[in-house]
């Protein structure tokens, strides 16, 4: 009997998957009903929704394909279970590999023993569980702080929270441009390829935006950021078939 | 008279004390079925690696996210995670396409509507991924495949299509963060992104602070 992928197993990863769906329903359905309170209309909070959806697809499907690379090890329902709450990519994988490593042992290979099993569940769920503990403590006294400043000096709140979402998009950038990677792995680091998507994403964000601008087109302007994203995807995949040996270089390994 | 504010707060930290209970209950239940409970020393010595780092992460990513994902926003991302690769992006582009502006109540009402949207689609893509393209995933993202380079540079490409209409608004206050962000790779390349993110962003708010001073933005 596989205890790794047992109906037992399904039946824990469903009930923390129903739970979690349960609710993101709640607290959709009661942002859209202040929402309709504030006036906002009905065609923005729809755009809002196809928005998200369009731009989750294709990162979560990376999250799936972290699930995968995990299950050699850890069978398949463990890493969904942890991915789909609180989960991600390199937490899960290195608290894998940190509980493993205490057995002796590794991702790389099967976990064949329930004991060693369950204290991977163990290090896993304990380890990334911290927010859930500060959030109720601590996230309406840093909501409240941020707007009050907010109400009492508007240019400079848009400053800062500008300047805060520009921080974080840097860090990601600047390892695009100069981030290393594994000599074993030809295109993890940053290096021509890095750098062409992101000036490809750039541009192709600028031209859209344009184009919505110039000729009005309503309903494009919810599907600029997915489209660029998915855009510079494809011409990463056009570019290593192209050129194969130019694009691949990476000046960091 | 209690604000739409104080009614997620209390939604808010009934769903985190739930969601820590519900997270519990997978490792309890596999103990208690398969009668494996883990050795303590074992565990222990697991926890000890992965904690230290995994906690001062997490106050670092509470006090850098809250304010950006809202209050709604926050408590549903830090349950379902991914937030700065996934979560944070999605509410920005909602935001920008709603065109509201973040600490106010309709930017409020958008990111929790983005974010649920985002969770629940997240949630629903990795369930069927598991259960449908087990078989065939490993080949998508393997090396070698065709498709494996749009994989690899998902993050130049996701990060790019953000920051464009960031880059355009304010050039000014993106060029410091962004040259910090390339300096410290050159020196620490072997740096963490949760600790590249927490550098950026003090520069980034720093830099701004002084712009805004000298009445340069």
């Amino acid at each position: 009997m596989n205890f790794k992928e047992s109906p037992f197993m399904y039946g824990l990863a469903a009930m923390v998957i129903v739970f979690v769906l349960a609710q993101s329903i709640f607290f959709l359905v009661k942002a859209w009903k202040q929402g309709k309170k504030l006036g906002i209309s009905a065609q923005t909070m729809r755009g809002t929704v196809t928005n998200s959806i369009l731009f989750s697809i294709a990162p979560a499907i990376s999250v799936v394909a972290t699930v995968i690379v995990l299950a050699n090890a850890l069978g398949i329902i463990l890493p969904w279970i942890r991915l789909s709450v609180i989960g991600n990519i390199t937490y899960e994988t290195t608290a894998a590999e940190a509980a493993l490593n205490v057995f002796g042992s590794s991702i790389a290979e099967p976990v064949q023993d329930p004991k060693q099993f369950s204290s991977i569940m163990w290090v896993m769920t304990i380890g990334c569980i911290f927010p859930l503990i500060l959030l109720p403590f601590f996230l309406k006294k840093i909501q409240k702080k941020i707007g009050h400043a907010a109400q009492t000096n508007a240019k400079l709140a848009d400053v800062i929270s500008a300047a805060a979402f520009i921080g974080l998009i840097a860090a990601f950038i600047a390892r695009a441009i100069a981030g290393v990677g594994t000599k074993e792995n030809p295109t993890d680091g940053a290096g021509v390829l890095s750098v062409l998507t992101l000036i490809f994403a750039i541009l192709l964000m600028i031209v859209l935006t344009k184009l919505c601008d110039r000729f009005k087109l309503k309903w494009l302007e919810n599907f600029t950021m997915p489209f660029s994203m998915l855009g510079a995807m494809g011409m990463a995949i056009l570019l290593t078939q192209w050129l194969p040996a130019a694009w691949l270089i990476e000046w960091r390994y | 008279m209690r604000t739409y504010f104080d009614r997620v707060h209390t939604w808010g930290r009934i769903s985190c004390v739930t969601t820590i209970c519900v997270l519990f209950l997978v490792p309890v239940l596999f103990c208690i079925h398969y009668n494996a409970w883990p050795p303590l020393d074992g565990v222990l010595k697991g926890l000890a690696a992965v904690v230290p780092l995994y906690w001062a992460t997490a106050v670092a990513e509470v006090i850098s996210y809250a304010p950006l994902l809202g209050a709604g926003g926050s408590y549903l991302s830090f349950v379902t995670g991914n937030i700065a690769n996934l979560k944070l992006p999605c509410a920005i582009s909602a935001m920008d396409s709603a065109k509201v502006r973040p600490n106010t109540e309709e930017g409020e009402v958008v990111t929790t509507i983005s974010i649920a949207a985002s969770s629940l689609t997240t949630t629903v893509i990795i369930a069927l991924g598991v259960l449908l393209f087990r078989p065939i995933l490993p080949k998508l993202t393997a090396e070698g495949s065709v498709f494996a380079p749009a994989f690899q540079q998902i993050i130049p490409a996701l990060f790019g299509a953000i920051g464009a209409s960031y880059f355009i608004k304010q050039p000014k206050l993106s060029i410091v963060p962004i040259l910090a962000g390339v300096l410290v790779m050159i020196f620490a390349p072997t740096m963490q992104i949760g600790v590249l993110i927490v550098i950026t962003i003090v520069v980034s708010i720093g830099s701004a602070y002084f712009f805004y001073k000298k009445n340069w933005v």
